[in-house]
C-alpha cells in the first residue's frame, strides 16, 4: 500500500478506524488463515 | 448498555471504566495496547482492548476481584484472562511503573460521546521498546512514520525509564 494512503488512513477519526477494525475482525473470522504444514483436509489434499 | 452491533462495543468499554472510578474501584485509567496505538496510526486488526488502571486497593490483587464482580453483575462474562462485552475481550490491567505513568499523563478523548483517556504514542512507544518482540518493533516504526510523535518528550520518557529505541 502506498505511504500517502496510509497517512491517510492514519489520520481519520479515531470512531472511523475503529468501525474498520471491526470491519478487518469480520473478514478474519470470515477467512481465518490456516496454519502452515496443515492439511486442506483429512486426507492431506 | 448498547445491544451487540456491527462495530466494537468500545463506548460501552469506556463507559465502564468510567464506571469502575466512580464506584471507587479504580483511581484512573486509560486505553492501551493496539487500540491506542491504532488512534495514531492506520486501523489494523486487533482481538481485544486493553484497559490500564491504577488501583485504589493498593494490595497484591490490585482490587482485580472488585472490577470483575462489579462488571460481571453488569453482564459482562469471563473467559480466562478476558472480560467479555458482547463478545469482545477487554483485558484490565494494573498499571505500575511506566504503565503508571503512560495512564496519568494520557491524552483526554471523547469517543462517542464517552469521556476517555487514551495513552500518549510516545508512551505506547516507550512501552514497545521495553518488549521487544517483533511486533513492538514494527509497531514503534509505524508511530514513528505515521504519527506526530514529540521527540523530545519520547527521549525524556525512554532516559528516565532506562530504555531504549530498537536499532532499525
Amino acid at each position: 500500500m502506498k505511504n500517502e494512503l496510509r497517512q491517510k488512513l492514519a489520520r481519520e477519526p479515531f470512531a472511523e478506524k475503529i468501525r474498520k477494525v471491526a470491519q478487518l475482525l469480520r473478514l478474519a473470522k470470515t477467512f481465518p488463515r490456516r496454519a502452515h504444514g496443515q492439511p486442506a483436509n483429512r486426507s492431506g489434499r | 448498555m448498547n445491544p451487540p452491533s456491527d462495530n466494537l462495543p468500545l463506548a460501552d468499554v469506556l463507559r465502564a471504566a468510567n464506571g469502575l472510578v466512580a464506584a471507587g474501584l479504580i483511581e484512573d485509567w486509560a486505553l492501551g495496547g493496539a487500540l491506542a496505538a491504532i488512534y495514531y496510526v492506520e486501523p489494523f486488526t486487533t482481538y481485544d482492548a486493553d484497559i490500564f488502571f491504577i488501583p485504589t486497593d493498593k494490595s497484591l490483587t490490585a482490587g482485580i476481584p472488585g472490577i470483575y464482580a462489579h462488571l460481571q453483575a453488569q453482564g459482562w462474562q469471563v473467559e480466562r484472562e478476558h472480560l467479555l462485552l458482547h463478545g469482545f475481550p477487554v483485558q484490565f490491567l494494573a498499571a505500575h511503573g511506566l504503565t503508571e505513568e503512560a495512564v496519568r499523563e494520557a491524552e483526554r478523548m471523547d469517543y462517542e460521546g464517552v469521556p476517555a483517556k487514551i495513552f500518549r504514542a510516545e508512551h505506547i512507544i516507550a512501552i514497545a521498546a521495553g518488549v521487544g518482540r517483533a511486533k513492538d518493533k514494527a509497531r514503534i516504526e509505524q508511530i514513528q512514520q505515521q504519527a506526530d510523535v514529540d521527540k523530545t518528550y519520547l527521549a525524556d520518557v525512554l532516559q528516565r525509564h532506562k530504555l531504549k529505541l530498537p536499532t532499525p
